[in-house]
């Protein structure tokens, strides 16, 4: 008795702890390549040169002439974290080779602060090595976009791309959904905060969420699904369109996303369907690798098919059970 | 020869109607969803089937509770509890007088009276669509409500899904056996007899 009771126990315990395990491990899976610091030829430039003060929470400034020192805070807006500069995809750069020389110097002056810094395009447009993303198509899509229109342009790619941090997740994590949530944070580091885009526009902007709230279940929905999966007009010619539309071109309809030809599938599982063909079994099977069940998207062909098949045959017995009755006629039926 | 008696008290037949009308909403909207295609004309406006669905099965959920409480304290719960003994001999008994005795005139092998309301196969399938399939349905949809409480992975499989698999063949089973259901029903002393006694309550022994 008490064994048996101490076997349950044994099972739940052991099956909380698989399940965080395998929470942790898909975490994990969902990083970036680690690249590391080491091998950076220029890991000890950056941190002789910037990182002493841009790496660190607490800095010290130097007064040379009056031989003083102070601690100061660097404030989080000009923090550039190592760990993660050197595990994004220009790990391999220095500071200086998109930054001025001037900024050497500190206080920094205000030739290093008029500097024009690149775009993604300069160093990546019509380069054959980076042919599958499609930079050209990208660029001139964004330029199409409400975010190049309404604010002349201010809204650069680094300002979604962080330019220290940037890695291609939907290409190195398949769509996960710890993916999605950081792509949505990208968008609702402006558009949840009213201050912020107070900043950047003189217009009225609300924040955005409640204005999703014809979706049931939001919060579940915006960790399912990207926001540009319903903002930004499909383009199969690259994994990842770029036009974002103004609100009211946006996706709305359920069935866009909950049928079998589901957007999804020309969007956020756009990499995952190139790559492999359908799980079998499922309309739409690549997306059940995401921890997601998308309710009419996806359906398992056999229990669809075993489950009409009995229903049928069910059908036709009670038809031919009916015609033996009408033809053979019960007896307790013509008498009593 | 045929005597009536009453068969079915009223608040077994205010269930019944309430419980057969929200499976019925339940089956149109639930198959909706899962065929969901804004060109078919033939399923119901998704948005619409997702809270028809839901509400129905918060309701369905309510009669239930109170057709388990009815089954608890009147005289019709005895009619649910099976007698494993000889089961299978009483199943097939009336399974061959289906199939066979019933087209040969015999006479009804477990004949309905006050003591034994149902045959051995409607037995069989009322209990294990009342106490086996419905709860089972009502714990996975709830669960499908509330996703947060469902567990993230499950024998590697996602929990949500797994969840929706099995909401899915309970409901496929529901269909099938409400299909049957009906057949049998048809089966009475004349095809319309049960059905106008699941009303009326007045049952005539066949
Ligand atoms: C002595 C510490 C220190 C060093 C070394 C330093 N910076 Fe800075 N940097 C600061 C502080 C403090 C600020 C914020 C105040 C300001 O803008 O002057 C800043 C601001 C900046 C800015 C933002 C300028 C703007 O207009 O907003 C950039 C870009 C920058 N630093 C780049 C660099 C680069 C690149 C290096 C290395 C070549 C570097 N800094 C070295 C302390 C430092
Ligand atoms: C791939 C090019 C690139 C590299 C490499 C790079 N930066 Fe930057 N950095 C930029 C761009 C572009 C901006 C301006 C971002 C914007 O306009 O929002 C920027 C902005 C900054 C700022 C201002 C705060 C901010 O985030 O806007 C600081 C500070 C900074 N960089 C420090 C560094 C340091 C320190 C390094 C080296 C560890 C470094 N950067 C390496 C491209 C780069
Ligand atoms: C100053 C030039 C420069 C700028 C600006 C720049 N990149 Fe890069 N980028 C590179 C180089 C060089 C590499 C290759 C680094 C390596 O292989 O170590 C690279 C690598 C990449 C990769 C990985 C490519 C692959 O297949 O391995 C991606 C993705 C990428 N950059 C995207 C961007 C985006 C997006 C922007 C703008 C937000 C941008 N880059 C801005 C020079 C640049
Ligand atoms: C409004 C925000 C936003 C702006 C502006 C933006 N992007 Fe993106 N971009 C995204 C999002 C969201 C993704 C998908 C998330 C991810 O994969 O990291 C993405 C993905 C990408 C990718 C990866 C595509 C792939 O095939 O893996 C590239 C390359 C890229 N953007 C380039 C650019 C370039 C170049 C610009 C400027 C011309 C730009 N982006 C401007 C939001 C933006
Ligand atoms: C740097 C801040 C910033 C980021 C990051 C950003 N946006 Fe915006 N967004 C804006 C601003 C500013 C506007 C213009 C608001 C205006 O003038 O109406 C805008 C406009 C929009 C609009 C049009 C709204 C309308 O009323 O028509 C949509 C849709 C939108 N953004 C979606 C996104 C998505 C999706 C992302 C992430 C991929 C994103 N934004 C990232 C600042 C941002
Ligand atoms: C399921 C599709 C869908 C998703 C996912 C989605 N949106 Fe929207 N969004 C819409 C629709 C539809 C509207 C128009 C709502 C309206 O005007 O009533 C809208 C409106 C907006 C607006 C305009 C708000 C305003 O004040 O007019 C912004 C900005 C926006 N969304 C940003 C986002 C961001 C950021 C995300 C991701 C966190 C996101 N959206 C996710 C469909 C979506
Ligand atoms: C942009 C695509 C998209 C659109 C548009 C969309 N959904 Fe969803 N929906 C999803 C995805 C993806 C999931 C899967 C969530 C998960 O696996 O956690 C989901 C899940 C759901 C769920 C199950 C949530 C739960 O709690 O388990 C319901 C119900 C639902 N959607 C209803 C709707 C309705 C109603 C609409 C229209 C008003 C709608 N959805 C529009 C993508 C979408
Ligand atoms: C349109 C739908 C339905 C109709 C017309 C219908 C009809 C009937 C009829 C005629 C009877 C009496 C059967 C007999 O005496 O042989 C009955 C009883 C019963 N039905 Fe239904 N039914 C329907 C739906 C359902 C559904 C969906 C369920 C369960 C999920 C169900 C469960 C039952 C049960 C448990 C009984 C026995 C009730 C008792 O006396 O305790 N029915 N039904």
């Amino acid at each position: 008795m008490i064994l048996s009771r101490y076997f349950v126990c044994l099972t739940v315990i052991l099956f909380v702890f698989s399940q965080q395990a395998t929470a942790r491990a898909n975490y994990q899976d969902s990083l970036p390549v680690t690249r590391g610091a080491e091998l950076s030829l220029y890991a000890e430039d950056n941190e002789t040169n910037c990182l002493v003060c841009h790496g660190k929470l607490i800095y010290t400034l130097t007064d040379t002439v009056m031989g003083m020192t102070r601690k100061q805070l660097m404030s989080e807006q000009n923090l550039v974290i190592p760990g993660m500069f050197y595990n994004s995809v220009h790990w391999s750069f220095s500071c200086l080779d998109c930054h001025s020389e001037e900024f050497k110097i500190f206080p920094h002056s205000i030739e290093a602060r008029f500097e024009t810094s690149w775009g993604c395009i300069d160093c990546h447009g019509y380069d054959p090595n980076y042919e599958q993303y499609g930079f050209e198509e990208i660029d001139a899509e964004y330029q199409k976009s409400v975010h190049y229109t309404a604010t002349d342009g201010l809204i650069t790619c680094w300002k979604c791309h962080d330019p220290h941090y940037y890695n291609p997740l939907a290409r190195q994590t398949r769509g996960g959904r710890e993916y999605i949530i950081r792509s949505n944070e990208m968008c609702l580091r402006c558009h949840s905060n009213a201050e912020v885009m107070g900043l950047i526009t003189d217009e009225n902007v609300e924040i955005v969420l409640p204005k999703h709230e014809w979706l049931p279940d939001v919060d579940r929905h915006l960790e399912a699904v990207r926001c540009i999966d319903c903002h930004t007009r499909m383009n199969d010619s690259v994994l990842v369109a770029h036009e974002v539309m103004p609100a009211d071109s946006a996706v709305r309809g359920c069935t866009d996303c909950h049928s079998q030809n589901s957007i999804l599938m020309g969007t956020l599982y756009k990499y995952a369907a190139r790559e492999s063909r359908d799980e079998k079994g499922f309309v739409n099977g690549v997306m059940l690798r995401n921890d997601s069940y998308v309710i009419g998207a996806n359906r398992s062909k056999l229990i669809s098919f075993a489950g009409l098949l009995i229903i049928g045959m069910t059908l036709a017995f009670a038809l031919v059970h009916t015609i033996f009755r009408i033809v053979v006629k019960p007896k307790d039926q013509v008498h009593e | 020869m045929s005597k009536s008696f009453y068969h079915y008290p009223a608040w077994v037949r205010l269930w019944h109607l309430t419980n057969a009308v929200l499976c019925l909403f339940l089956i149109v909207t639930g198959f909706s969803m899962l065929y969901s295609d804004p060109d078919n004309a033939l399923v119901v406006k998704f948005q619409r089937a997702v809270s028809i669905h839901n509400v129905c099965g918060v309701l369905l959920t309510i009669s239930y509770t109170l057709f388990l409480f009815g089954n608890l304290f009147t005289s019709n719960g005895k009619h649910y509890l099976l007698n494993i003994k000889g089961l299978g001999k009483r199943l097939w008994k009336q399974g061959r007088y289906y199939a066979y005795g019933y087209f040969k005139g015999e006479e009804s092998p477990f004949p309905v009276s006050s003591e034994r309301k149902f045959n051995p196969l409607q037995q069989v399938s009322y209990v294990g669509v009342m106490y086996f399939a419905l709860p089972m349905l009502f714990i996975t949809g709830w669960a499908l409500m509330f996703p947060e409480f469902i567990l993230k992975k499950f024998l590697g499989f996602s929990g949500i899904f797994l969840t929706d698999q099995f909401h899915v063949i309970l409901g496929f089973l529901v269909v099938i056996f409400l299909f049957i259901h009906l057949y049998v029903s048809t089966m009475g002393k004349t095809p319309l007899s049960n059905f106008r006694s699941i009303i009326t309550g007045w049952q005539e022994s066949h």
